[in-house]
């Protein structure tokens, strides 16, 4: 029973940064119909980005982390700039293969300039660590569970509160009508990146508090792939319960299974559980439904 | 106040939609343009309102103003906050899933410092029935208030000239009389409106003025009482030519267009 609540509990914490990094993927879709495949990359570089003002530069982590996710969302929207806005009004497919390409370009960068090897990461928070009996909870992942769940509520906020968010739900239904009324497409996508970037660059900074930073973390970003398919590519609410779902099974399979002998089984169990949710229901567990008028 | 002069435009590069047209429109005006499919009176008013970039249209000859000023290369925005002039596509451009209020504080977007609230006050009353509607998701209205919607929506632009791209389209015939009973008013209380329409015999009795395209060009000009008494405009476009000497005329109809083109 211990085990089993344990096991629970570590999953939903770590699910929540799996939701943040779904979330960033699904608004950048619903924006400009792209799946952005770069999310692995997108992290490494933000991490890196927050790396220089903390570690490097020894700012208090109160300015520090400001810092980097305002470098962060810059990266976001010169790459934007630079590669998806020529695409704008062609085919989701091509801004798509874009990302791909993409991916690999920024991982050969970042190995160009910071090398393969690890950097210890350590951002020595408060410890906020539960240790109620037979359950122990550590702080780094309550922290990081914390700051994923906080940053999807400001972007919540931020989408379904305030008129940049109205003009981004409009935008990312049709970019022709939000023109033809006045919303100036190309700015909002311009925003949408920069804003998706800064995000998975605080799901990034998380993540390597766990332990180090290298170019390789960027595997972590392939997780985000199960968390919006088993949620539903276009929902907000599925990212979110995408991310529990696959937060848990990863750490229930750890818990139960591997110790029966199927070691590193954590890593795949996700994928199957997507290939079981994509067969019965094809559009995720929460994608929309399409309004038909008849 | 608003002209085009001498306007070509080329889809892909290849396909050329526009060929030499040149029309204008007077303040306080209410203009007609008809035309069949495919006459590219859709791309004019891309054209004008500075959406043509994103359907890979290219201007290549020719200019539009605005009071004397060069709108061409403009975008839409510009051309919306600087000009006053606001474009509602065709088929009811209104955001599916969004709620009817937020529609129209979506359209209220790019106004800075306006009161959104009385501008939405006035809308409604244009459209009564999209009060009782404020909350439900556009995509579920009927078809007549989706129309009704887009054009509040282009109210809340605060338009000086308004270009509507057939709001008849898939209308019932009542509904559309209520709605061009609107656009009057509209025209009325001092918006020029530009009206591309296929229903030529609604949208003539509304309007003052009124323009026939084929191909790309104007064939046809005149005030909308002409137009609708013109033989060749009643034969082609308002389907009322005498039917009894059928044969004869097939024959002749062919050479009459073709003179037109």
């Amino acid at each position: 029973m211990t085990d089993l609540l344990q096991a629970l509990g570590s999953g939903i914490l770590v699910g929540l940064v799996y939701s943040l990094l779904g979330l960033c993927i699904v608004i950048v879709y619903k924006a400009s119909e792209a799946f952005n495949f770069a999310v692995g990359e997108f992290m490494v570089t933000g991490s890196f980005l927050f790396y220089i003002f903390f570690f490097d530069l020894q700012f208090p982590f109160l300015i520090a982390l400001p810092l980097g996710l305002a470098a962060a969302a810059a990266a976001g929207a010169v790459i934007e700039t630079l590669t998806i806005r020529p695409l704008i009004g062609r085919s989701p497919i091509a801004m798509t293969i874009i990302t791909l390409g993409l991916a690999f370009f920024i991982r050969a960068c970042l190995q160009l300039i910071f090398g393969s090897h690890s950097y210890s990461f350590f951002l020595e928070l408060p410890d906020i660590s539960i240790d109620a009996g037979e359950l122990l909870f550590l702080s780094d992942p309550l922290w990081a569970g914390i700051m994923a769940l906080l940053t999807f509520f400001i972007v919540m906020f931020f989408l379904f509160r305030t008129k940049w968010g109205l003009a981004i739900r409009a935008t990312s239904e049709n970019q022709a009508k939000a023109m033809a009324f006045g919303i100036n497409a190309k700015m909002i996508l311009l925003v949408v990146w920069a804003a998706s970037s800064a995000c998975i660059a605080v799901a990034g900074i998380m993540i390597s508090n766990f332990g180090a930073l290298s170019t390789m973390s960027s595997i972590v970003g392939l997780r985000a792939i199960p968390v919006v398919l088993i949620g539903g590519m276009d929902s907000i609410g599925g990212a979110l319960a995408g991310g529990i779902i696959v937060g848990i099974c990863e750490s229930l399979v750890g818990t139960y299974i591997e110790p029966l002998g199927f070691t590193g089984f954590k890593e795949v169990a996700p994928y199957i559980l997507l290939l079981i949710v994509v067969l019965i229901r094809p559009y995720g567990l929460f994608g929309t439904v399409r309004i038909e008028r008849v | 106040m608003l002209a085009v002069e001498n306007l070509r435009v080329v889809y892909h590069d290849v396909i050329s939609v526009l060929n030499g047209i040149s029309i204008s429109l007077e303040k306080g005006e209410l203009l007609v343009i008809i035309g069949a499919n495919g006459a590219g009176k859709t791309t004019l008013l891309r054209t004008v309102a500075g959406m043509i970039d994103f359907y890979d249209g290219e201007i290549i000859e020719g200019d539009i103003t605005l009071d004397g000023l060069s709108i061409k290369g403009v975008d839409t925005v510009g051309i919306m906050k600087h000009h006053g002039l606001t474009y509602v596509m065709e088929d009811r451009p209104v955001f599916w899933y969004l709620t009817i209020d937020e529609n129209l504080r979506a359209a209220a977007f790019s106004g800075r410092g306006r009161n959104v609230k009385a501008d939405m006050e006035k809308a409604y009353q244009y459209f009564p029935p999209l009060r009782g509607l404020a909350k439900k998701k556009a995509g579920y209205a009927s078809g007549g208030e989706q129309q009704m919607l887009a054009i509040a929506m282009a109210l809340m632009t605060q338009p000086g000239i308004l270009l509507l791209d057939e709001p008849s389209l898939g209308l019932a015939p009542l509904i559309t009389e209520g709605l061009f009973a609107i656009i009057k008013r509209l025209n009325e209380s001092g918006i020029s409106v530009m009206l591309v329409e296929q229903n030529a015999s609604a949208a003539l009795e509304i309007g003052s003025r009124g323009y026939v395209m084929e191909l790309g060009r104007i064939v046809l000009e005149g005030k909308a009482s002409e137009l609708a008494a013109n033989k060749d405009v009643r034969e082609f476009y308002l389907g009322s030519g005498e039917k009894a000497r059928r044969s004869y005329r097939d024959a002749k109809r062919y050479k009459r267009r073709k003179r037109w083109l």
